[in-house]
């Protein structure tokens, strides 16, 4: 069931305690797509990306129905240490481990999860994924050096590193670029544009931006207080949005 | 109305600075006082105060051999004992706070701290020295190391809770365990407060005197090392001497507090030097 996609959500409801966050999300997303994951402050955005990879786990109240699955992969069946192998992330601040170097930051993931054999093929990783990330020139000379030394934006696009280390087959971006600055931000959408054209990454980014969801976004979903609004091609929703929620959005009013 | 503004704020300038150094003033007497009557003997006495056992009472001489090399002993024993306990309550604490374990060592961590150390004190003296037959430096260690436990589990608790929420969820969503996230992530970024809770409890068990009262024994004029033999302390020979009927006591007693404040001065400036290089 749903093989041919790359993301299934179906009847996702989510609660936080007795706060119901979720009311019942259902799309399928074909395979090396852009998914733009729009709607104002609280209505489950962030949400929504935490029960794809499972971070919902941790929350210590929540709690989860519905069926997620990725590549046919049932998340909530499956080991979810493998389901987060599968699925990358890339959160709203920078964040790489400030104790380790640029290097080993984007070699964490291949080797907790015994990737490379050799060190050289290590190395192929971790210059992959910096070049996927569009970081590679900035920083190949200084590699071993704390991350702490980037600016902002570089660090956001080594996050972005790191996660692709893994090859992941669906990437998650939540407002990765809420706090770069417009240079940085450009770049990043634009490696993540190449990602899901040139190495098949499916990719679900929440943005608050209209503007960003029509630049690089195939689909786009609107959620609206939990519920799933709109969700089509990019192009047919911002020409012709069947609900009058999306047409606010998309001219700035709401 | 400007001018009585300003007024107001220079008197409650004024007002503050003044408390502040009232709150300071009991530290500064005690450490001016521990070096007016402590130099002197310490002088006089020189090298010998730290390589001589204490004197008879009435004898001219000093020194604090016993009592310094004990509380050394006692203070890495207990380290040793109490660090990797309270690291681990910590960690359980912190990273895995919604867990019945988690709960359960919160609650004896905070119980602990509470505890009037003259109990922690009888405590050990009725399940370690009792059992083994005479006090020794290992019995006065395992009750420093309990006095040390909650303040070193809250300190190195401080440090691991202010790391941000979103390097945990960066590991996670790498596909780490909780448990790797803790170890490889948690604590290393938060190492420094980490080592300033461990000093911190150093010099918590350099300065308790009453877990020792039942527990140590008190070899002060012959010399033992072996953990499972009496011990003497710097506070508990001061504990002693300070009341005794023999002004040379009472001078090594005097002398033996500016050691004792010089001693935690040290690693008290060992942690603020920490502290200062905290990142992130």
């Amino acid at each position: 069931m749903g093989g041919s996609y790359a993301l299934l959500v179906e009847g996702l409801k989510v609660w936080y305690g007795r706060r119901q966050v979720l009311r019942g999300i259902s799309f399928k997303l074909p395979p090396s797509s852009i998914l733009a994951v729009m709607g104002p402050s609280g209505s489950g955005k962030s949400t929504l990306l935490r029960a794809i990879n499972r971070l919902l786990d941790y929350v210590p109240d929540a709690r989860v129905e519905g069926r997620v699955e990725v590549f046919g992969l049932d998340v909530y069946r499956e080991n979810p240490y493998r389901v987060r192998r599968l699925v990358g992330m890339v959160f709203q601040t920078p964040n790489p481990f400030p104790h380790m170097s640029i290097y080993d930051n984007v070699a964490v993931g291949p080797r907790l999860h015994g990737l490379a054999k050799s060190r050289d093929e290590l190395d192929r990783i971790v210059e992959w994924a910096l070049k996927a990330a569009m970081l590679w020139d900035e920083v190949k000379d200084r590699l071993h050096e704390p991350p702490t030394k980037l600016s902002g934006g570089q660090q956001q696009r080594l996050s972005l590193a790191r996660a692709l280390a893994l090859k992941p087959s669906i990437l998650l971006l939540d407002e990765p670029t809420a706090n770069i600055d417009p240079t940085n931000a450009r770049r990043l959408e634009e490696s993540i544009r190449r990602v899901a054209v040139e190495d098949g990454v499916t990719v679900v980014m929440v943005t608050h931006t209209p503007q960003q969801a029509l630049r690089i976004s195939d689909y786009v979903a609107f959620i609206y207080e939990g519920k799933l609004v709109e969700f089509g091609r990019t192009r047919e929703v911002a020409l012709n949005p069947s609900h009058k929620l999306t047409a606010m959005y998309f001219r700035g009013e709401l | 109305m400007a001018e009585v503004r300003a007024l107001l704020d220079i008197l409650f300038k004024g007002c503050v600075l003044l408390i502040a150094f009232l709150a300071l003033v009991p530290v500064l007497h005690l450490t001016l006082a521990a070096i007016v009557n402590g130099g002197p003997v310490i002088a006089s006495a020189g090298l010998k105060f730290f390589t001589e056992v204490p004197p008879p009472p009435g004898n001219r001489t000093y020194g604090i051999l016993t009592s310094l090399i004990g509380t050394i002993e006692l203070a890495l024993l207990s380290t040793l004992v109490g660090v990797p306990i309270s690291f681990m309550a910590a960690v359980l604490v912190v990273e895995f706070p919604h867990s019945r374990l988690g709960r359960i060592v919160r609650l004896l961590s905070r119980t602990l701290l509470e505890l009037p150390t003259i109990l922690i004190g009888m405590f050990v003296f009725t399940i370690i020295v009792v059992p083994l037959g005479s006090p020794s430096i290992l019995a006065a260690s395992i009750a420093l190391a309990l006095v040390m436990l909650p303040y070193v589990t809250t300190y190195i608790e401080t440090a691991l809770s202010s790391v941000p929420r979103t390097y945990r969820e960066a590991g996670l969503a790498l596909g780490m365990t909780k448990a790797r996230v803790a170890f490889t992530i948690v604590v290393p970024i938060a190492v420094r407060g980490v080592v300033t809770g461990i000093l911190v409890g150093l010099a918590k068990a350099m300065g308790e005197t009453a877990p020792l009262l039942f527990t140590l024994g008190r070899a002060r004029t012959s010399l033992n090392v072996d953990p499972l033999g009496p011990g003497d302390a710097i506070p508990l020979l001061i504990y002693d001497y300070a009341q005794a009927p023999y002004e040379n006591l009472r001078e090594v007693a005097w002398g033996a507090t500016l050691v004792l404040i010089t001693l935690f001065l040290l690693v008290y400036v060992l942690a603020r030097l920490t502290i200062r290089g905290v990142r992130v």
